[in-house]
């Protein structure tokens, strides 16, 4: 069993590589011919053109893309994936910063989202029809029609400006409030463990609002995909010998969880892979400060290794998360197994 | 059981804390009167003033100050203080004189000028970050360039000389700004090294000056914590905390400021600035400032090297039309290359009030009777440029001047606005002369070696006058030329003038002692929160 499952591993990572190859070599061109030059940025107003030759130089810009792309690859290969030119700092100790940053909001907001989509959804498809579920199709087609950035700002109004009721929106923690010891990255973690609870208690508060707008927008496709998942399950042959054989309403419903489980899980996954550009906009209402907010503003800046490192993070967080979902689905799926 | 009860009390305690934590922090207490929050468009990049990176321009004026500073005088129809420029007053600089042919300038440092890690400020610190800047070759290399500064070098140890290359009317001016910054020499020195002898990486993270704020702590994308200098000669400044935090939504850091959450925001839509002014949990304090925000034509590509055609399009532009549009009715009309605060504009060469009949009369004498199809570049670099060039192209179109309008991006405006290439036709853009002297502006933005004039205005004359009104020292005669200047630029018509922004910051209403600075940065040391 042990061997079958490291077969699959790594045939699944020797997938992996040239994927994420591609994905360095496109993304290097794309952000050098996307009109984006930093030269003149951080040259200012005031420069002459020798000055630009100079940066340009420093930079290593007037070199062939060629060049470039190899100089690049050779530094990623050894773990170095370059400086930022807008910070100085390492894009891997920047990336390193923010990533339980982003994580910490994502997978709250998925992990939500999919606690209530998932038994709304199954619930819906065991009711087709019912009012039940058109008010859960309504809902479904509402949370797919709200733009991310409105819902975020319309959240910040209700709950904040109008209600009171939630901090405010200017990122993890209070501006007042003892910065915990750093350990995991995350203020509601480290709180946690440092025994440090006013500082956990207003990371708490602050996760609120951005974590149940991502929960509203993972919400919607997931409980759309539970439904649609569910009824074809419970359309399945197996189910209807079962049902006709006589078994319990209950023990059927518990077959269809179990059977709808693996095409679930991996949508989820899915999910949160396409919730990271959302996630961007979402970190910039809230000034949350993570990966999301990093790469957007790297990519308005021209910030070239910042955006590389970004995009290179998503895609390896992509490779990771089907990863652990082929795991789950491994363990979950016994018939799977002798699958390549 | 004992431990059973010890765990249990333990728990409650636990849930109490993190309940209470929830609880008093979901709605956050103001801060306190010593401390004040900035919502800031983001983090600054860094910290060296000659390597200038998103909001490094912002703090770096909090931590390093200038050997002269600018003097206020009230403004007698607001009744608030401004920067008078004809004014300049010693700062780090306790005296200077000046040889008789204006060429060396000698400083007396002020005594006792300590920097947040102790040590105290001589000449050695003065020179040494003018070597850093020469070295460097960045923003304050320009400086020296433009103030004609050739060398500096110690005398003792509380005094300087600067040799200049030629006499420097705006020599002083330039000292009042925040590059070449003045350094903390003892401090930096030990954090260079073979590789980096400038200590530039440590530069880029920290602050060494003399200033009154420096640097506490940086967290990219979150916030950056100043706390005041307890050495500063200036005394001790109201607030002695500054958290500046990253909010990178206009809309987020306009609630926050309204919500009282923050003291101080940057960057508002003028939008939200008209909501603002009438809001009363907000102040809000207006300059006219330097910005100009301006449609500038290149004079050596045809058509527009026809100087009718350029007339033409100054008359047939409706300038209250933008101000009402695209400012908001807070714009100032631009009548000058040279902003209304700094001595010597002067607009009596602008004759182009809206004026359509002329504008077809200008238009057929220069060759165009039927009217020309033309076509006018922008970007996204300033929030107005779109906006503009949609009046732009609609006030013109009433005289027969059909503009097509393009976007292009940032960074190839930037690109192709610089010295090396200067290939735009027709664009919009924004400049803003740092430092307040009409020369520095005349030079800066239209003589050929100019390093905005972006538009590639050429004309001999102006590039003499200017050369000339460098070097004068006679304040009349320097004043002459420079109104002579003025009068050949707006003449020759190479920059549609439309309208000075405004410059509009947004605050508490307790918030007192904002005073505009030409980096349109306000000075914290300055600000106090009086309820």
């Amino acid at each position: 069993m042990s061997s079958t499952f490291q077969g699959f591993l790594l045939r699944r990572l020797a997938v992996s590589i040239p994927l994420v190859l591609a994905v360095l070599f496109v993304t290097f061109m794309l952000v050098r011919i996307g009109g984006q030059d930093p030269v003149a940025l951080l040259a200012g107003p005031t420069a002459s053109a020798a000055e630009h030759a100079a940066i340009r130089a420093e930079l290593g810009l007037d070199r062939p893309l060629l060049v470039q792309f190899g100089i690049y690859l050779g530094g990623v290969i050894q773990g170095d994936l370059g400086t930022s030119w807008l910070s100085s700092g390492a894009v891997l100790d920047e990336i390193r910063g923010r990533l339980f940053i982003t994580l910490e909001l994502l997978l709250w907001g998925v992990a939500i989202g999919a606690l209530v989509g998932v038994p709304l959804g199954l619930r819906a498809a065991a009711r087709r029809g019912s009012f039940f579920d058109q008010a859960v199709r309504a809902v479904s087609l509402a949370g797919f029609s709200v733009p991310t950035y409105w819902l975020g700002l319309i959240a910040i109004l209700l709950f904040f400006y109008f209600l009171d009721l939630a901090p405010a929106p200017m990122g993890r923690i209070s501006a007042m409030a003892e910065r915990p010891d750093a350990i995991t990255g995350s203020y509601l973690i480290d709180g946690l463990l440092g025994g440090q609870w006013q500082s956990a208690g207003s990371a708490l508060a602050h996760l609120i609002l951005p974590v149940c707008t991502i929960a509203v927008i993972a919400c919607a496709p997931i409980m759309k995909q539970a439904r649609a998942i569910g009824a074809e399950v419970i359309e399945s042959e197996f189910i209807r010998y079962a049902r006709a054989s006589g078994l319990g309403e209950r023990r059927i419903r518990r077959m269809v969880l179990r059977n709808s489980m693996v095409p679930v899980l991996t949508f989820v996954g899915t999910e949160i892979i396409g919730l990271l550009g959302t996630s961007s906009l979402i970190e910039l209402i809230f000034s949350w400060g993570g990966i999301g907010q990093w790469g957007l503003q790297s990519i308005l800046n021209g910030d070239f290794a910042a955006v590389q490192g970004y995009v290179l993070f998503a895609a390896l967080l992509s490779v990771v998360v089907f990863l652990i979902i082929d795991l789950a689905v491994w363990v979950l799926e016994p018939r799977g197994r002798g699958a390549p | 059981m004992r431990f059973q009860a010890m765990m249990t009390s333990r728990v409650r305690q636990t849930l109490i804390g993190f309940a209470c934590g929830v609880a008093t922090l979901a709605v956050v207490a103001p801060a306190s009167a010593a401390t004040m929050v900035i919502a800031a468009t983001r983090t600054p990049g860094g910290f060296d003033g000659d390597a200038l990176k998103p909001n490094t321009q912002n703090v770096v004026v909090q931590t390093y100050e200038g050997l002269t500073r600018y003097g206020y005088k009230k403004n007698p129809t607001t009744g608030r203080m401004e920067v008078d420029p004809a004014n300049i007053q010693p700062h780090l600089a306790a005296s200077w004189t000046t040889s008789a042919d204006g060429k060396t300038w000698t400083f007396k440092l002020r005594e006792g000028v300590k920097s947040p890690f102790g040590n105290e400020m001589t000449s050695a610190d003065v020179v040494w970050g003018w070597q850093k800047s020469l070295a460097q070759k960045r923003t304050g290399a320009f400086i020296a360039r433009v103030s004609s500064v050739k060398a500096v070098e110690p005398v003792d140890r509380y005094t300087v000389r600067f040799e200049l290359e030629q006499p420097s009317k705006i020599f002083l001016s330039a000292l009042t700004l925040y590059t070449p910054s003045i350094y903390d020499a003892t401090e930096v020195k030990k954090h260079a090294s073979a590789e980096d002898p400038w200590a530039l990486k440590w530069i880029d993270r920290n602050t060494a000056g003399f200033g009154a704020y420096h640097l506490q702590s940086l967290k990219p994308g979150e916030e950056a914590i100043f706390v005041a200098n307890p050495n500063y000669f200036g005394g001790k400044p109201h607030y002695d905390r500054v958290v500046y935090r990253e909010v990178p939504n206009a809309g987020t850091r306009f609630t926050l400021l309204r919500t009282g959450q923050v003291q101080w925001t940057e960057e508002l839509t003028l939008k939200q600035i008209v909501e603002l002014k009438k809001d009363k949990r907000v102040k809000v304090e207006s300059d006219v400032g330097t910005g100009h925000a301006s449609a500038r034509i290149n004079p050596t590509i045809k058509p527009f090297d026809n100087p009718k055609l350029r007339q033409a399009m100054a008359l047939a532009t409706d300038y209250q039309a933008i101000n009402k549009a695209v400012f908001e009715g807070l714009g100032t009309q631009a009548r000058s290359i040279v902003p209304p605060i700094i001595p010597g504009a002067d607009d009596e060469a602008w004759t182009f009030s809206t004026d359509l009949t002329k504008a077809k009369a200008m238009l057929a004498e220069a060759g165009y009777p039927n009217g020309i199809d033309i076509s006018l570049e922008y970007s996204g670099i300033f929030w107005f440029e779109e906006a503009l060039a949609i009046q732009l192209k609609d006030s013109m179109a009433k005289a027969n001047i059909r503009v097509a309008l393009k976007k292009i991006t940032d960074a190839d405006m930037r690109s192709r606005t610089a010295p090396n290439r200067r290939d735009l036709p027709f664009f919009t853009f924004m400049d803003n002369p740092i430092v307040l002297d009409p020369v520095y502006a005349l030079f800066l933005n239209a003589h050929s070696q100019g390093a905005s004039n972006r538009n590639n205005y050429k004309n001999a004359d102006f590039d003499k006058i200017v050369d000339a009104a460098r070097v004068e020292q006679d304040p009349v005669l320097r004043e002459r030329l420079v109104r002579q200047a003025q009068r050949i630029h707006t003449g020759d018509s190479s920059w549609i003038m439309t309208m000075y922004p405004g410059v509009h910051e947004a605050m508490a209403p307790c918030v007192t002692g904002y005073v505009w600075q030409p980096d349109y940065h306000e000075r914290w040391r300055e600000l106090s929160c009086k309820r």
